[in-house]
């Protein structure tokens, strides 16, 4: 197949309902921005007043900045090998291969995009860029949401992390075992779903155009071009690696922005003070992973420190929610999906952990 | 029409915050304020960030002004002022404000670790901890160490201690005493805990909050916050400059 050069790709024909859209994104981008500078700036006002004054507000800002820069410069090599991948599968991939191999079917489906991971290894920073250019090639969707939530931890790298930390054991199993399920169940659901109640108008646009490629003579945004020189495809995928760059950089400064706000204003004690019951525990824990909004990569060292004091399920908990959904990967979901189904892929998976870490500290004697 | 929105100017633009990310990392790494940050392990996955960031930069190749209306490589995807404004916070924060390391006034905010709980460390940091000389402990090993004792206060007492840290008053301390911290990183700051010790010395009021300090002493039986631990009753007490890592990594 021979496609042109995209020439429909510049933004004076973007179609006007995406660029409607566009705009109510970058109003709530602002308005999310004030909120959270506002909160920041009001809790920090209220604890000077309380404590010693300007030196403490000064203090308070440092850890802040501290905490915000460990989060972003932690995340930033994830996010760009994310978008170079995202890149290079926009040039290379051909959107025909995604058609014809990967299963449509719901559950099939669910359950492929569930172990992608272990292809992919790529953690919960990474996933989003991948993700959307998948969409973009037309990947169902039930795959992308099962592959979104899984792939942070069902990968060799957290699996070997999981395993130096606590060995062979519960955590280890009951990990793994239920961020594959968790994230199946929440895929599968997605299997009946419209790609245009689920994706933000510009990535389905194009999901769109490459699962019905009749439609997309006049209007043709693929990347993928065969014959173009090397040079020039590696080119074409560094530039759109740049461009997800961006996107996705705004959502990961502001989540982390947020997560070093709360961090530096809410005592943890006051989340892991809350209790020891078999359900409080683990929301307790699961507060704790969204706010802390650790890589998955380490989280498991982390949650070391919690097992002796907390209950399995809620450790289960802490080490199954939190990689799939924090606050700066929710954020990051922003850039694919609709506000609605990033609301969704929040509570979903929350409940869902909810319910396991419950039966665990109900039902299991490991 | 908008500055921002030709072609040209998107490019460059792309390609300089990206150059500009990218030497903001790099001054980081070079200064060694990066350790302020991350687990020094993670600092492989920061150059291999400058070098990521470098290689896309260049691939946004200035434009001539005739290629513009052809547009070809250019894509949809506009950086805006708001975008630029919040991709660009980490660099201008990071350069308003001194870097910093973690200190007392984060740990106001944290459960303070004097002997941690049986389960909450690898088994081989553990072992690893008991086997190293006393004097070679830090005040992680210490913690390990006295973690492996059903009885740490009477079984350690008469040790002797040799270990930095940076000073924080707490207010259930006792008189003369004085809390010596480490923060212990296993990724980047966010997942900062604290590991302490008490340290009694007489002049232990005079020391300030986030000063460091190398305390040489002996273990002896003491409490803190109604708990039975070995705590250090200081001979020496020396200032001591911030060290080049200031975090314990686990």
């Amino acid at each position: 197949m021979i496609v042109e050069r995209p020439k429909a790709a510049s933004p004076v024909e973007t179609p006007s309902p995406a660029r409607a859209s566009e705009r109510r994104v970058r109003l709530m981008r602002w308005g999310l921005t004030l909120v959270v500078v506002a909160a920041a700036f009001a809790a920090i006002f209220s604890d000077a007043l309380r404590g010693g004054g300007a030196v403490y507000l000064y203090q308070r800002v440092q850890t802040f900045v501290t905490i915000f820069l460990g989060i972003f410069i932690e995340a930033v090599p994830f996010l760009i090998a994310g978008s170079i991948v995202s890149g290079l599968i926009a040039v290379f991939v051909d959107q025909a291969a995604i058609d014809r191999y990967l299963p449509k079917a719901a559950l099939p489906a669910a359950l492929v995009g569930g172990g992608m991971g272990m292809v992919f290894p790529v953690c919960e920073c990474g996933v989003v860029p991948v993700v959307r250019r998948l969409y973009e090639k037309g990947l169902p969707l039930s795959i992308g949401v099962a592959f979104l939530l899984a792939a942070p931890v069902v990968n060799p790298i957290v699996i070997l992390s999981t395993y130096s930390a606590f060995g062979w054991g519960p955590v280890f199993v009951g990990r793994i075992v239920f961020s594959f399920l968790i994230a199946a169940v929440v895929g599968f659901l997605f299997g009946r779903a419209q790609p245009e109640e689920v994706l933000r108008p510009a990535v389905c646009q194009l999901h769109h155009d490459a699962s019905h490629p009749v439609h997309s003579h006049e209007h043709d945004h693929s990347h993928y071009l065969p014959n173009a020189p090397l040079g020039l495809r590696f080119r074409q995928a560094f530039n759109l690696a740049g461009d997800d760059f961006f996107d996705m950089a705004r959502y990961l400064i502001l989540g982390s922005m947020l997560a070093a706000g709360m961090q530096t204003l809410v005592p943890q004690s006051t989340l892991l003070a809350i209790g020891q019951g078999p359900v409080i525990s683990v929301l307790a824990m699961q507060a704790l992973a969204f706010v802390l909004s650790v890589c998955s990569t380490v989280d498991a060292f982390l949650a070391l420190a919690f097992a002796g004091t907390f209950t399995t399920g809620s450790v289960l908990a802490f080490l199954v929610f939190g990689p799939m959904v924090d606050i700066k990967s929710s954020l990051m979901f922003l850039g694919v999906f609709r506000r609605r189904i990033v609301v969704y892929l929040i509570a979903l998976p929350m409940l869902l952990s909810l319910l396991m870490g419950v039966w665990w500290n109900l039902n299991v004697r490991w | 029409m908008d500055v921002l929105n030709r072609p040209r100017f998107q490019n460059a633009l792309k390609a300089l915050a990206l150059l500009a990310m990218a030497v903001f990392l790099y001054t980081r790494l070079a200064s060694g304020v990066l350790f302020f940050y991350i687990n020094q392990r993670f600092m492989a996955y920061t150059i291999f960030a400058i070098v990521g960031l470098v290689v896309v930069a260049l691939s946004y190749r200035p434009m001539a002004r005739r290629d513009e209306a052809d547009g070809a490589l250019h894509s949809h995807h506009r950086l805006g002022w708001a975008g630029l404004a919040i991709v660009m916070a980490p660099v201008a924060l990071g350069l308003l404000v001194p870097p910093q390391p973690l200190g007392a006034a984060a740990m106001q905010n944290r459960e303070i670790n004097v002997a941690s709980q049986a389960r909450s460390a690898l088994p081989a940091a553990v072992r690893a901890a008991a086997q190293k000389d006393a004097a070679d402990r830090n005040l992680l090993d210490w913690l390990h160490a006295f973690s492996a004792s059903p009885n740490p206060a009477q079984e350690f007492a008469g040790q002797p201690v040799d270990v930095i840290g940076f000073i924080y008053h707490d207010e259930r301390l006792g008189e003369n005493e004085v809390l010596v911290n480490r923060f212990v990183v296993s990724c980047c700051v966010a997942d900062a805990s604290v590991v302490s010790m008490v340290v009694r010395w007489p002049d232990a009021a005079s020391l300030p909050d986030d000063a460091w300090v190398q305390v040489k002493g002996v273990l002896q039986p003491g409490e803190f916050n109604g708990r039975a631990l070995p705590i250090v009753v200081a001979q020496e007490v020396i200032p001591t400059a911030l060290p080049n890592q200031p975090y314990l990594y686990r």
